[in-house]
């Protein structure tokens, strides 16, 4: 599903990733770790498209398509949904409005038909519920005076209306406590533990992990991959630290 | 086109003056010779039938008009007028006959389709042959709800008629009250406008009547084009509510060049009167040659107790704005608002604002301003809250909030509050600010392209004042703020 | 002398009144100089200057690094500061030197009119602190041009004293590179007065921070007009001010900020309140902004109104009394402007001087209704 191959990326002309290489197939979930500075975020960036990350060299393809040929709303309405460490505040603008204004730019793109008013509602009332996000909530302005744990469920809300093929979700567990990251963890896998989807998990401890179950664990460093393995290798960092992988 | 109607003019104008009782007693002719003198302004006024005493008021005004100077304080770059240059009385002109929507503008058919304005309507606009009935048809569905419309509203007794019908038909009320809140005197533009107005509306609700629909120019769109000087008297008699809409999305083009109406409203004890704008004159080219200068002079007299006033207005249009729609607050308890949304682009200048005047006891005001600058363009406002001593306890609100698009634009807040009661209460607040990269890559993130994330975010931004407009006019609105804005980003 | 003074019809004189200029001009002046002066006690042997009707008095002064003569100074713009000539005191500091101490300058104009004009060049690094008083009963009128190059500092207090009269003080000052500046003003005196500040902040993150407070009673009148502009890439600027009017006084203050083209990364702030402590008092506040540079961060607040009637109850059921529940609150209201002084002896006295102000207030009309 994805491909990055050698990518090498900077910004301000600091070089971020060195080389980074990583197959993700459909089905799968794989979970990106790594230290501080390590360029996790960089990478979700690079993904998404967003101006100001400059790929110097290598290449990523989605679905067999050139994937950084493609503007960031061309990528989204691909399929690939970027979960955003820091949600951004929209004010004036309601939840409900953006998302549907983002799923019918998204269907236009791709020449389906707008989604029905009547639908749509159901659809978000839906999700919401799924991750206790009331009507209310969804009405209020996009990420305008929510917690950092409201943030995050709205993000996941979004996810599940938008319903892509690829996430990737930036360290979607901060700022959640204990019964939050459950709510969220169940959300990822109800929405995106499916065949034909595949999950980036963008992670700094092992706590998602143990809702999540991965099904590769990758170490970054210095903006490449030194390390990848199977589940155990989280609980390994876990128990040892970055320090002593990454070496 | 301008050439050839000037020309037509000349020509008329040619006849008249070789007539050798002067042109001023020959109402036979079309136009008024270029120029402007006090015959200009006696063959207006003989060309709507109009009695000696309007006739001795426009004189007047184009007596004190003369003495005037053109003002010079707002942030604008106003290229000399040649008020002589310029024709002010033309019969409602005949547009060019099109045979079908083919022969318009592609640019223009492109705006209609992005405002979503049914193909009959965009007919009407374009002054397409023969569109006007079809498209009365399928506004209104048929003739026969226009005329329904008339008759609940007769029914009610309220009083819907253009300016010089209402001369003619209600001479006493509209003697009372014109000039009453604008004085003739009170600006340069607005006296212009008393001495040679062309047309306008009037409306009166009686005592206690709440005005059974919204009032429109739109209903009147091209049935009389009212041209350059128009002139709005709004009287809401004790207990009563109204609720009028003035302009239209749909982009206007106009030869005129130089647009300097009135507007006066009057609430009485208890009334409501809710005002609706949303300008959209052309605004020029992207060097902005050609624009419209747009130079209003808008104010309301809330005289009685309890009395409300509510101005909104989307103002995207136009080469240069200069506009304030004001509020005398003299009756106890009354309230005066100011919603506005202003956009400019490209070589736009806009300077306007309001002025809360508080002359009644516990009267309240609540100013949003909301102004978006992009291009090369300059944007204003420029407010007054003032306290009169006698008034207690008055409230005042302003929210001025400024969201610049590039940096060639300018924004700019020019609040003036002068109080002399203590109990007053006056909050203002004003903030200056971009659309941050964290926002445009959030919306693009999640399939909006550019275009569309700009004018969403811009919508937020702008949607304390868009939710007071009534419903239909809002979801334009709305789209009008994203295409105004098309080509400021990327 | 003939004065031709602007009239109301001119912006930037909307809320002034200069009628009784021409009169002030005419009083008879009597050179005396009272035995105290209000030096501000700073515990040093730091320069002590003082000017009487306009002239240098050597005998009760003590120059340090202040220069007494001739100045480059002149703003033919404006109204009043055109007239200052080219007489007065000079500072100049070179490159890393600082001024011992504070220098404290006091003006005493005892009638008519005297005008003087001011030069403060500081060189990269050096810096100044400065307190200037002003008293008397004649119209005080001063131009002082400030220029400040990389990393230089400038502090600049002012006091308004005067028993009566008219004080015009017009600044024009350029800020360089990194330097800093920041002027003080407070009227708590008798006179009238006009404050013109236009400070360019002109090298990239440059600050200047220009506020004060305004009291004024009787048929007092005090306007400040001051322009902040950017001129360069991540300035700062603060606007902080407080205006009381009581009887039938008038405060006013306008107070712009400009960013210019490319002044990228400014951050300006303006706070204008005002308090009005009688009906017919008047409070005038234009808080503007001319913003040419999308990537700024310019908030402004104004506020206007009265003190707070629940405190004032809270305070009287305390055991407070009216007049000194206001003159307390008052107080409180203006230490928003006179808190950030950053030098503890100048901020004591502006205290003081506000005290005073309070002690020595004047019935307000309604309290002499009340007791009779």
């Amino acid at each position: 599903m994805l491909k990055i191959e050698n990518l090498h990326a900077e910004i301000d002309g600091k070089q971020i990733l060195n080389g980074l290489t990583l197959s993700v197939g459909a089905g799968e979930v794989h979970a990106i770790m790594g230290p501080n500075g390590a360029g996790k975020s960089t990478l979700g960036y690079v993904l998404g498209g967003r101006p100001g990350y400059e790929v110097t060299q290598g290449s990523v393809s989605f679905e067999g398509q050139d994937l950084l040929d493609m503007a960031a709303n061309e990528r989204a309405a691909a399929g690939l949904f970027l979960g955003f460490q820091y949600p951004v505040e929209i004010p004036g603008v309601s939840n409900v409005q953006f998302l549907r204004t983002a799923l019918n730019s998204q269907r236009r793109a791709r020449g389906e038909a707008e989604i029905s008013a009547g639908d749509f509602l159901r659809l978000s009332k839906a999700e919401g519920e799924a991750l206790g996000m009331s009507m209310d909530m969804l009405k209020r302005n996009v990420n305008v005076g929510f917690s950092g744990g409201e943030k995050k469920r709205n993000e996941m809300v979004q996810m599940g209306v938008i319903d892509p093929k690829l996430a990737v979700l930036d360290e979607t567990d901060s700022g959640l406590d204990i019964d939050a990251l459950r709510v969220v963890g169940d959300g990822i896998n109800r929405i995106m533990r499916q065949p034909h989807k595949a999950v980036l998990l963008i992670t700094h401890y092992q706590r998602l992990l143990d809702i999540v179950a991965p099904d590769f664990v990758h170490v970054l460093a210095d903006g490449r991959i030194v390390r990848s393995g199977g589940p155990e290798l989280a609980l390994q960092l876990e128990r040892e630290g970055y320090g002593a992988i990454a070496a | 086109m301008t050439d050839i109607r000037n020309r037509e003019a000349q020509e008329a104008a040619d006849r008249a003056s070789t007539y050798e009782w002067g042109f001023s007693s020959d109402i036979e002719q079309d136009f008024a010779p270029k120029g402007l003198n006090e015959d200009t302004v006696r063959f207006i006024s003989a060309k709507k039938n109009e009695p000696e005493w309007m006739l001795e008021w426009r004189l007047k005004a184009y007596r004190a008009w003369l003495t005037m100077e053109e003002v010079s304080w707002a942030k604008l770059d106003i290229p000399a007028i040649d008020f002589q240059d310029a024709y002010y009385y033309a019969e409602p002109r005949a547009k060019p006959k099109l045979g079908s929507l083919d022969e318009v503008d592609p640019e223009i058919l492109r705006v209609y389709e992005k405002l979503g304005i049914p193909i009959e309507e965009q007919k009407v606009l374009a002054g397409v042959e023969g569109a006007r009935r079809v498209a009365v048809d399928a506004v209104f569905d048929s003739v026969s709800v226009a005329t329904t419309f008339r008759k609940e509203l007769e029914a009610a007794g309220v009083i819907f008629r253009s300016i010089s019908e209402a001369i003619r038909e209600y001479p006493d009320l509209v003697r009372q009250y014109l000039g009453s809140v604008v004085p003739q005197r009170d600006n340069y533009f607005a006296c212009l406008n008393s001495a040679v107005f062309s047309d306008g509306t009037f409306v009166y609700i009686p005592e206690g009547v709440r005005c059974p629909m919204e009032l429109s120019t739109y209903f009147r769109i091209n049935a009389e084009n009212t041209g350059q000087f128009e002139r709005t008297l709004i009287v809401a008699d004790k207990g009563s509510y109204v609720s009028y809409l003035e302009g239209c999305t749909a982009p206007m083009r106009d030869e005129n060049q130089l647009h300097a109406a009135v507007v006066e409203l009057v609430a009485l004890d208890d009334a409501e009167i809710k005002y609706s704008t949303v300008q959209n004159w052309y605004p020029g080219d992207a060097e902005g040659k050609g624009g419209i200068y747009n130079f209003v002079t808008k104010r309301a007299i809330c005289a009685g107790a309890r009395s409300k006033v509510s101005w909104t207005q989307v103002e995207t249009g136009s080469a240069i704005t200069w506009k304030y729609p004001s509020c005398i607050l003299k009756g106890e308890g009354s309230v005066g608002e100011f919603y506005s949304v202003a956009v400019t682009n490209n070589r736009q200048q806009a300077d306007t604002g309001t002025k809360m005047i508080h002359i009644g006891k516990n009267s309240r005001s609540t100013i949003v301003s909301k102004g978006i600058s992009a291009g090369k363009s300059n944007n204003t406002y420029r407010g007054l809250v003032r306290v009169n001593a006698g008034a207690e306890n008055v409230r005042n609100f302003t929210q001025c909030d400024s969201l610049l698009l590039g940096d060639q634009c300018g924004a700019h807040t020019v609040p003036y509050i002068e109080v002399k009661n203590p109990s007053a209460q006056i909050e203002h607040e004003a903030t200056t600010s971009k659309i941050s990269d964290d926002q445009m890559f959030y919306a693009q993130q999640r399939g909006l392209n550019a275009e569309d994330a700009v004018a969403l975010i811009v919508n937020g931004f702008a949607k304390e004042v868009l939710q007071q407009l009534p419903m239909e006019f809002a979801v334009e609105a709305q789209k009008l703020l994203g295409i105004s804005l098309e080509g400021s980003v990327g | 002398m003939l004065l031709d003074l602007p009239s109301t019809r001119t912006e930037a004189w909307r809320w002034s009144d200069l009628s009784a200029l021409p009169e002030i001009a005419q009083r008879a002046k009597s050179g005396v100089v009272p035995t105290a002066l209000p030096w501000i006690d700073c515990g040093s042997e730091s320069p002590r200057l003082v000017f009487v009707d306009g002239r240098y008095d050597e005998a009760r002064s003590k120059a340090g690094p202040i220069q007494i003569g001739r100045v480059l100074a002149s703003a033919p713009d404006h109204a009043l500061a055109r007239l200052a000539g080219q007489q007065g005191w000079s500072l100049k500091l070179g490159e890393g030197h600082a001024a011992p101490g504070l220098i404290q300058i006091v003006h005493l104009t005892s009638g008519a009119a005297d005008h003087l004009a001011a030069e403060i060049v500081l060189e990269a690094d050096a810096q100044a602190s400065i307190a200037e008083t002003y008293m008397g009963e004649g119209w005080t009128n001063r131009l002082t041009v400030i220029a400040l190059a990389k990393g230089a500092r400038l502090m600049l207090n002012r006091r308004m004293l005067g028993a009566g009269g008219f004080v015009s003080l017009t600044d024009r000052a350029d800020v360089g590179e990194g330097a800093s500046l920041t002027v003080a003003t407070l009227a708590a005196g008798g006179n009238d007065s006009r404050v013109d500040s236009q400070i360019n902040l002109s090298g990239q993150t440059a600050f200047a921070e220009i506020g004060g407070a305004l009291l004024a009673r009787g048929r007092q009148r005090h306007d400040a007009n001051l322009v902040l502009r950017h001129d360069a890439i991540g300035g700062a600027s603060r606007q902080m001010w407080r205006s009381v009017a009581d009887d039938r006084a008038t405060a006013s203050v306008a107070a712009r900020v400009e960013v210019a083209r490319g002044a990228q990364k400014t951050d300006g702030v303006q706070s204008l309140k005002g308090l009005l402590l009688a009906r017919s008092a008047t409070v005038n506040l234009k808080p503007e902004l001319e913003i040419f540079a999308d990537d700024v961060k310019c908030a402004h607040g104004a506020t206007v109104g009265e003190l707070d009637r629940n405190t004032l109850f809270y305070l009287a059921s305390r055991g407070i009394g009216e007049s000194e529940a206001k003159a307390l609150l008052t107080q409180a209201f203006v230490a928003d402007a006179i808190d950030r002084i950053g030098e503890e002896a100048v901020r004591e006295a502006y205290a003081t001087d506000v005290i005073n102000w309070f002690s020595q207030s004047s019935l307000v009309p309604s309290e002499v209704e009340g007791r009779s």
